[in-house]
């Protein structure tokens, strides 16, 4: 699913010189990595999570989180369910699928190589 | 890689519950919000700050819903909807539109699926036989390659050595052709029939609708003991009477009554008997009427009276099973002279069978493809035009956020229900024109019978009209792709102008379809001149005033004489009669009796295929004055030339003239079977007639005196002095009385048989005129429209340049130049593409060639005239603009 990555950084959306958008595969999956450390959570969950690790580096529309669980979903590497978050609220509980880790797998894999060969350019670059 | 199938299958559940998700949805994010301004109070914001934070921090919830809802389902199908009613809609609005543009693409389609039904039916589908592609016919050739006079058949001993030592052929079987009369007291009805040998049904694979087929003892020599009836002869003669297996049935000149033990299943047509199609009765097109068992008679195993089928085995070439039969067959012709010079040629049944309908079917298909082209060009240009008027409502579309993507949607869709709606007319028209082939076609194309205007039509034409939609729609949609609002906002033109871009997209289209236009023509003009120059041929004959039928005495061989000489003399006496004869071999109907004989003066042949074979006819002595086939030499025959006196014959003109170059043939010999028996004298010499083809130049004939010939089958022909159809029930009552039971079949006159000898050619000539006419109509649309789309676009030049002071025949010669370019320009590429096309039309010309430049100049001149005639009204039209209004109006 690295395509989906790629496809998203061809379209060149400009990013800004101190706050880097998020980009679509790339939201998926950290998404996928925060089910598959942390277990079931919800939305409001996950994006807290992502706040915390990406340590305000990553500027966020929360409500594209939705957008990527709905895609997710439909890959079938998550799963949800309805379930009551902290204060009683009704709540729809996302968790990860067989086929989810998998993906995950295969994706970290693609993008420690990429992340490592592009690491290696710009910094050929700078020399 | 199955993950899309998850998606879809994941959207598919999306479009049912579309309400549910979406509340869902908004709970999700509610409960997010409230989380999140929560989390913002916790951290010390003030309550209503912090749920404007939240929100500013979520996003915009409207369009996440809006883009939830379009991933979550298949968008495209709500939109479909939306654009189909939109479009129909926008047809509705406009009728005049909608109605010229549906008929034009009706025609079209209609006559694309009319002949694709046809090749349906008649060329895909295929005989019922099991895997007819390894059938093979087995036929005779000269081995020296040269051409035969008549064809030949394979002895029994020749087939049956092939059927047990040839490895790569499943089995091979022997039949012939046969002709009957099954004998009723009302009438004898005539039967066509196939003699088949043993393995011939399994070969074939033909099973019995009813009872069974023949077994071994079926098989024998001696009176034919059983016969199968076919399926369409059974039904005919017998009413479908099921009771009929196991009954006798009586048949002319067979001692003994057989056995009906089987009926054949349906839709059986026979295969083709080259040696018999010279015949009255043969029509290989036909459904078998009868089969009967036949087993080579030892007493003639070496006479050539078999065609033979063969079955190849499965995976083997045609080529491996030609190279072994003919190694055999040429051992067999070392050993045997009468085998001696012929060698085996292996023709696909399929191929045979489909030879006459592809000769005139592929044409017509091409044809009718030009006008389905030109039809889709009018049909693009409309929607072309209309997409011009309409430019405003796209930008506006686009301007308020339509993506161009779904603007192109909509532009095809529109085409697409313009393509069905044409369709749909096209189907009613495709149906209606296949039921009037079959009416005006049965001679023309071969099986015709067995085509139905049914779903093949229905497919046919809904393919047709997407495939129309496609060309149609195409243009427009790339043009609706490429619109820039900003410029069509910012101009905001008349309405129904066009630039200088979209009138040389329009003129393409109009020059393109001139060109195929004019291909049509073409075929057409050479087609119609081949007509005109067969009618202008002089047959040698009579053909006015002549009434044929097949007039057949089934009794006994006794009663012959006594009959024919009675009705003849009855027949003569019917007031309006003027002359009767019986006749075997009416002209044009492709009837002879092809015999090798030896002829005096001409050396014997030194091997079995070097003998001369001539085409025999048989008449009463009234024929050639009832003809009006002129006596040039010796004496006409005598009642009195009967079984009782010498052999006599009459010749043509060019059988003197091949055989005794200046020399009289009168009073010379030949001998039909070998020189050692006796000889026939030739007594006279009549003049050529075209009697094989009308086409063809006359060639070597000989008549016998009918009186010897005692041919069974033959015609009476009858010259009268009025309507010949109007003693029809006289001649029959006379027959009668005769003989009750005498068969009278095929009343047919003279011009008919003539008619159905050029049938082909006629059909293809009506078919390709009527698409040529079709064509021409709508191409001159076309033109018309482009030069008044030019001049509404040009009315502010054309006003600047009056006002400058060109006159009005200086603005219509403007015009007139415009439109001759175009037309020119479409005829010149016209004949380009007619040079080439003509050419697949060369088997139905007749002193014509395919390049006749007299076609080709008259009909583009023609072309041209009309095109002009086609830009005279907005020629006209310009000329009137007046320069102060139309300037007051920009």
């Amino acid at each position: 699913m690295s395509r989906g990555m790629f496809f998203a950084m061809a379209k060149g959306e400009s990013l800004s010189a101190d706050k880097s958008e998020v980009l679509q595969g790339t939201l998926d999956m950290m998404i996928l990595k925060t089910l598959h450390a942390l277990g079931p959570l919800h939305g409001f969950g996950i994006a807290r999570r992502i706040e915390q690790v990406s340590e305000d580096v990553l500027t966020l529309n929360e409500g594209t989180v939705y957008t990527s669980l709905l895609r997710l979903q439909q890959q079938g590497w998550i799963e949800s369910e309805w379930g009551t978050s902290e204060n009683n609220r009704k709540a729809r509980f996302y968790s990860i699928t067989r086929q989810g880790r998998k993906q995950l797998a295969v994706e970290t894999e693609n993008w420690e190589r990429i992340s490592g060969v592009i690491g290696r350019v710009l910094g050929l670059e700078g020399k | 890689m199955t993950s899309w199938m998850f998606r879809l299958a994941s959207r598919v559940r999306g479009l049912f519950g579309q309400k549910e998700a979406d509340s869902e949805f908004d709970l999700e994010t509610q409960t997010h919000l409230q989380l999140l301004t929560e989390k913002f109070i916790r951290q010390g914001m003030d309550p209503r700050d912090a749920w404007s934070a939240a929100r500013t921090q979520f996003g915009n919830t409207t369009l996440l819903r809006q883009r939830h809802r379009e991933s979550r389902t298949l968008l495209f199908f709500p939109n479909l909807l939306m654009d189909l009613r939109y479009g129909l809609r926008m047809l509705w609005k406009s009728p005049a539109f909608t109605v010229v543009a549906g008929l034009t693409l009706a025609l079209g389609i209609g006559a694309t699926s009319a002949v694709f039904s046809l090749i349906q039916g008649v060329l895909l589908t295929p005989p019922p036989y099991q895997k007819p592609k390894q059938l093979m016919l087995i036929q005779s050739v000269r081995t020296d390659g040269q051409k035969m006079d008549s064809p030949r058949g394979w002895a029994a001993q020749q087939w049956m050595e092939w059927n047990q030592k040839v490895g790569s052929f499943q089995g091979i079987a022997g039949y012939g052709w046969t002709f009957n009369f099954l004998i009723r007291d009302d009438g004898s009805q005539s039967m066509q029939g196939m003699e088949v040998s043993k393995d011939y049904f399994r070969l074939m694979g033909l099973k019995t609708a009813l009872g069974h087929g023949f077994d071994d003892s079926d098989f024998g020599q001696g009176h034919v003991k059983s016969i199968v009836l076919g399926y369409e002869f059974w039904q005919r003669a017998f009413g479908g009477d099921r009771e009929i297996i196991g009954k006798t049935v009586r048949i002319s000149r067979w001692d003994s009554s057989p056995v009906v033990i089987g009926v054949m299943e349906p839709g059986v047509r026979f295969l083709p008997s080259p040696s018999a199609a010279k015949e009255p009765n043969y029509d290989v097109n036909a459904t078998v009427d009868l089969w009967v068992p036949a087993d080579p008679d030892p007493k003639y195993l070496k006479e050539s009276y078999w065609n033979v089928v063969g079955r190849l085995r499965d995976g083997v070439t045609p080529q491996r099973g030609l190279q072994e039969l003919a190694a055999i067959t040429a051992r067999e012709g070392s050993t045997e002279k009468k085998f001696e010079g012929f060698s085996p040629q292996l023709e696909p049944l399929t191929d045979e069978m489909n030879r006459d309908g592809r000769r005139i079917l592929l044409p017509l298909l091409g044809a009718s493809a030009l006008v389905l082209l030109i039809a889709c060009g009018n049909a693009a240009a409309l929607l072309l035009v209309r997409g011009l008027q309409r430019q405003q409502e796209y930008a506006v579309r686009i301007a308020m956020g339509m993506g161009r993507i779904g603007l192109v949607r909509q532009v095809v869709t529109e085409g697409l229900l313009l393509a069905l709606l044409g369709g749909t007319l096209g189907i009613g028209l495709a149906i209606f024109t296949v039921k009037l082939f079959k009416v005006i076609a049965q001679h023309a194309v071969p099986r015709l019978d067995g085509v139905t205007a049914g779903w093949a039509v229905l497919g046919w034409g809904l393919g047709l009209a997407v495939l129309a939609a496609f060309f149609a729609g195409a243009i427009p949609a790339l043009r609706a792709f490429r619109l820039n609002p900003m410029e069509v906002l910012k101009d905001a033109g008349p309405k129904g102008t066009a630039g200088i871009g979209e009138r040389r997209l329009l003129r393409g289209v109009a020059m393109l379809q001139t060109a195929l236009t004019l291909a049509l023509l073409v075929g057409a003009g050479l087609l119609i001149r081949t007509m005109v120059k067969i009618a202008q041929v002089p047959s040698g004959y009579n053909t006015g005033r002549i009434l044929t039928m097949s007039v057949t005495e089934v009794q006994s061989r006794s009663n012959w004489g006594p009959f024919h000489r009675q009705a003849l003399e009855r027949v003569a006496a019917i007031p309006g009669v003027e002359y009767a004869a019986f006749a075997w071999g009416v002209p044009l109907t492709g009837n002879n009796w092809p015999v090798a004989l030896d002829i005096e003066g001409q050396p014997p042949a030194a091997k079995e295929s070097d003998k001369t074979t001539l085409p025999l006819r048989a008449v009463t002595p009234d024929y050639f004055k009832l003809m009006g086939l002129a006596l040039i030499d010796g004496r006409e025959f005598r009642s009195t030339d009967d079984d009782k006196s010498a052999d006599v014959a009459i010749v043509n003109q060019a059988f003197t003239q091949r055989y005794f170059p200046n020399r009289n043939s009168v009073g010379r010999k030949f001998w039909p079977n070998g020189r050692d028996k006796p000889g026939v004298e030739i007594v006279g010499e009549i003049a050529n007639g075209r009697t094989e083809d009308l086409t063809q130049a006359p060639s070597p004939e000989i008549y016998l005196p009918l009186w010897q010939a005692q041919a069974f089958s033959k015609h009476l022909v009858l010259r009268t002095t009025a309507d010949p159809r109007a003693v029809v029930v006289a001649v029959e009552r006379e027959l009668r009385a005769v003989d009750p039971t005498a068969a009278i079949e095929n009343v047919k006159t003279l011009e008919q048989i003539r008619d159905e000898s050029l049938a082909s050619r006629t059909f293809a000539m009506h078919l390709l005129t009527g698409f040529s006419v079709l064509g021409s109509v709508l191409t001159l649309v076309g033109i018309y429209g482009v030069i008044s789309l030019s001049v509404a676009s040009r009315r502010r030049e054309l006003a600047i340049r009056s006002a400058v002071g060109a006159q009005q025949k200086d603005i219509r010669r403007l015009i007139f130049g415009e439109g001759f370019r175009l037309i020119a320009g479409g005829v010149l590429g016209g004949i380009a593409l007619a040079v080439i096309v003509s050419r697949v039309l060369r088997t139905f010309l007749f002193e014509v060639q395919p390049g006749d430049p007299a076609t080709f100049i008259f009909v583009g001149a023609l072309f041209m005239g009309v095109g002009l005639l086609a830009c005279w009204a907005p020629a006209r039209r310009a000329g009137k603009v007046d320069p102060l209004e139309a300037l007051r109006y920009e």
